[in-house]
């Protein structure tokens, strides 16, 4: 690692950097574009972002807000805890613990810096963390492995079940840093009663822990406010989805990314709503007047991501779509399994959905041990892929309802519960109909296998596949 | 050393898998050591440990598995591709890692493609991942669903009186086990890690009640031998699972003597008792995942930092050495953990990263090893 790079915390750095991002349409449209010259592996990313409008101001807002959050959280006498994007921060924001998210800092970086994460990758290579494990999370491990983020108080993550590589990182990080840790456990079948109750016994275990390391009693009030939160979230991104449906799409593409990097964030905290509202707004007007949310206005195909994006610098990928005229039609990231979401009703898959109950405390702890264990990836990759409710069917259904035209995976190599039959599933796919792509690179990580390589590759699926003539 | 263990252990198909089977009885395969294997006994059938010993290619197993997975979980499909476990008349998957529990998909897959390689009997068997009460509670549930389908599926019924006689069985061998270890770790060991590791897998691919025999003549002729294994530097070998005893004899050479271990095919699958008294099956369910050896159980590396500790004190190793199969991220970066730690208490460590198979890489790791002797003779003189 450069020894520049243990001059300042990590955290502190990207702070600085969202937090100038989200002052940059404060001056004249000539200063603005003046600016961007100053940050050519980050003016990418700003310009597909800031202009959506007020929804990317908001979004950078957040994004900023969330790093001053934790790192800040200690010397106002909160509690801030690494965890992962598919734990539900819901529940540490009622017990005012700040949520540290391994990937969504991961992503952070690789949009707003050259090397992206990459010497933190190595770092953790240095200090005997494997080269083969995740990037998603090992890229901001290695910063805080390195001493060079915020102190911090526990590790909580709950993908046991579902996805080792990730578990590993956090069991890792706690032994590593020596604090406590908490793992929510993941049965492998996801509707079945005593699932269910499995998943409340567990996320009452939780509970109890974040209790006892806070010292911090779990407030009734507090739970329901942002339960509320939640619900209204969910029926946003609903109304989002449903838009979704409509030819021309209306959703810009990077919506998708912001939709569910927001929730990451913030999810049942206000900041959270105030995004999703922004854009649903966008959308509307779109919608209202038929028109495309690619910035070309012509939309030529739609692409279904199955898995998660690619996170190069400048945000190459929505700008590669957003060029071509592909419309994104979502990934796994972005859904939500309410009871409320559009592809639960359409295919009738209540069982594996959850509703709000607000009764009492028993209730809400029920309800949101069920929101948390319906998260992206622990929700459809905990079985196996062809199983009721995995990851064959939800993808199939919602390429399917999302009118897709292929379907595209793209992962990282140290994800070994796609990567183990991810061959399968794409037979699966392609006999459904479906062109498929897989991807060889490494989300967060181009050195693996350079953006210009994949897109290389990317465009030659599309031409032989002749989906965008 | 009887050569019976080490028959059983360097064949898949061994003579008391085709005596069993020829007596019209049925072999159950499973892949992890946290399947209670008990409870196929106690049903009359024979369970047997799937390996991936003696794969010498991977074009099926890289068919199916993707390219950066573990190469155990590829070999156990590339066997069950050729047709060398169809003498298995069922088997059983568990999360014990991604790469294996995706063995689940690529074999049912691989079955649907090649004829006749897919078991009748195919179950995923659900085992959490921490120990609570709430978790003891789901694996018993667990258990009892794997009970009923064996019942439904083979016609037979699992009494409480049998499952009782069988867990006597195998915690009698865990004890005969044990005894055994005692010549392993000897001032002058009785026997070489590589025949040790022989004896213990052999017990993962024969009759129970025989292999307990098999073990009292063995512990009787140890008994009434003198250790010959003097002057070798003692050393552990931990990590990812290896049911190859080749590797043991290639670490061990002419210089080392493997004297412990901890390995999901080597000690770990004597470690513990099920309690006799109670209710059987949650016996079971207590002793199986209550064990934390492997890092599987997350958030549990402490307890396993103390064991490897104490088991490292009582063997009088004089190094550790901690290899996994790459892609294992489980013992990889675990091992990354204890190389720190244990250096740290004075034990010598070396960290090796390999491929499961037919030892392509001899050379790097005979090469590894030697240097890491080397280092531990130097240490010894310099003391």
């Amino acid at each position: 690692m450069r020894p520049e790079l243990k001059e300042y915390k990590f955290d502190s750095m990207l702070l600085s950097t969202f937090t100038a991002a989200a002052k940059l349409r404060n001056g004249s449209e000539k200063e603005y574009r003046t600016m961007l010259k100053y940050i050519p592996y980050f003016n990418g990313t700003v310009t597909a972002v800031l202009d959506t409008g007020e929804p990317g101001q908001l979004f950078i807002e957040c994004i900023s807000k969330y790093l001053e959050n934790y790192i800040t959280a200690r010397e106002k006498g909160f509690h801030n805890a690494i965890t992962t994007f598919c734990f539900s921060p819901g529940i540490l924001y009622a017990m005012d613990v700040y949520p540290i998210c391994l990937e969504v800092l991961s992503v952070a970086q690789t949009f707003a810096y050259r090397r992206g994460t990459a010497e933190f990758l190595d770092f953790c290579n240095e200090v005997g963390y494997t080269e083969t494990s995740c990037s998603s999370q090992r890229g901001t491990l290695g910063a805080f492995l390195a001493g060079v983020g915020a102190d911090v108080d526990m590790v909580l993550t709950d993908t046991p079940g579902v996805c080792d590589t990730n578990a590993n990182a956090f069991a890792f990080a706690a032994a590593y840093l020596k604090v406590p840790f908490f793992s929510l456990d993941m049965p492998p079948v996801l509707s079945e009663a005593r699932s269910d109750e499995y998943h409340n016994s567990d996320f009452r275990a939780l509970i109890a822990f974040i209790e006892k390391h806070t010292g911090r009693k779990l407030d009734i009030d507090r739970l329901r406010t942002v339960l509320r939160e939640i619900e209204r979230q969910e029926e946003l991104v609903a109304e989002l989805e449903d838009l979704a449906r409509m030819v021309p799409n209306p959703l810009p593409v990077s919506f998708n990314l912001m939709v569910y990097a927001t929730r990451f964030l913030f999810s049942g905290m206000k900041e959270c709503t105030a995004v999703l509202e922004s854009m649903l707004r966008v959308a509307s007007d779109n919608a209202s007047r038929g028109a495309s949310g690619l910035s070309g206005g012509v939309e030529k195909m739609r692409a279904f991501f199955c898995y998660i994006d690619h996170y190069t610098n400048s945000l190459r990928l929505w700008d590669f779509l957003d060029r071509n005229g592909i419309c994104y039609q979502g990934n796994i990231l972005s859904r939500s399994w309410s009871n409320m979401a559009p592809h639960v009703k359409e295919y009738r898959t209540e069982a594996a959905a959850y509703s709000f109950d607000y009764g009492d405390l028993d209730a809400m702890i029920r309800t949101m041990a069920l929101h948390n264990s319906r998260m992206p990836m622990i929700k459809s990759i905990r079985g196996p892929y062809d199983a009721p409710d995995m990851w064959l069917q939800d993808t199939l259904s919602l390429a399917k309802m999302y009118s897709a035209d292929c379907i595209i995976y793209n992962g990282t190599p140290g994800c070994r519960n796609t990567w183990g039959m991810v061959k399968l599933f794409a037979r699966d796919t392609e006999k459904a109909g479906f062109p498929t792509f897989i991807m060889y690179g490494d989300a967060f990580d181009d050195r693996v296998e350079s953006w210009e390589a994949s897109q290389d590759r990317l465009e030659e699926f599309l031409r032989v596949r002749r989906l965008l003539v | 050393m009887n050569s019976a263990f080490m028959e059983a252990a360097i064949s898949l198909n061994n003579d008391y898998v085709r005596e069993w089977k020829e007596a019209g009885k049925k072999v159950v395969g499973y892949t992890c050591s946290y399947v209670p294997d008990e409870l196929l006994y106690a049903a009359g059938i024979l369970p047997y440990r799937v390996r991936g010993f003696g794969a010498t290619e991977a074009t099926i197993g890289d068919t199916y598995f993707g390219p950066f997975i573990c190469s155990l979980p590829k070999a156990m499909l590339q066997l069950a591709g050729e047709g060398r476990f169809d003498f298995l008349d069922g088997a059983i998957i568990t999360p014990g890692c991604d790469s294996m529990r995706r063995l689940d998909e690529c074999w049912r897959k691989a079955g649907e493609d090649i004829s006749g390689i897919l078991p009748k009997f195919f179950f995923h068997f659900g085992v959490p991942h921490k120990y609570a009460d709430y978790t003891v509670k789901w694996f018993i549930e667990e258990i009892l669903r794997l009970k009923a389908d064996v019942e439904r599926h083979f016609g037979v019924s699992v009494s409480d009186d049998r499952l009782r006689e069988a867990i006597r069985l195998f915690n009698k061998s865990r004890d005969l086990l044990e005894r055994f270890d005692g010549f392993r770790t000897a001032g002058n060991p009785a026997i070489a890690g590589t025949e040790a590791l022989a004896v213990i897998l052999a017990g993962t691919t024969m009759s129970r009640d025989i292999y307990v025999k098999l073990l009292e003549e063995l512990l009787e002729t140890l008994e009434q031998s003198r250790g010959t294994l003097k002057d070798r530097t003692r050393l552990m070998l931990v990590g990812s699972a290896s049911d190859d005893v080749n590797l043991v004899r290639l670490i061990e050479g002419e210089r080392a003597v493997v004297v412990a271990d901890n390995l999901c095919f080597g000690s770990r699958f004597h470690a513990d008792r099920v309690d006799e008294t109670g209710d059987p099956i949650e016996a079971l369910a207590k002793r199986y995942l209550a064990k934390n050896e492997c890092p599987r159980m997350y958030g549990e590396y402490d307890g396993r930092l103390k064991m490897l500790i104490d088991k490292a004190d009582r063997a009088n190793v004089d190094g550790v050495i901690l290899q996994n199969i790459r892609f294992c991220d489980l013992h990889g970066s675990e091992n990354g953990l204890f190389e720190r730690d244990l250096e740290k208490a004075g034990i010598p460590c070396l960290k090796i990263e390999r491929e499961y198979g037919p030892l392509v890489e001899t050379g790097r790791l005979k090469m590894r090893v030697e240097a890491f002797l080397e280092r531990i003779g130097q240490r010894r003189q310099s003391a």
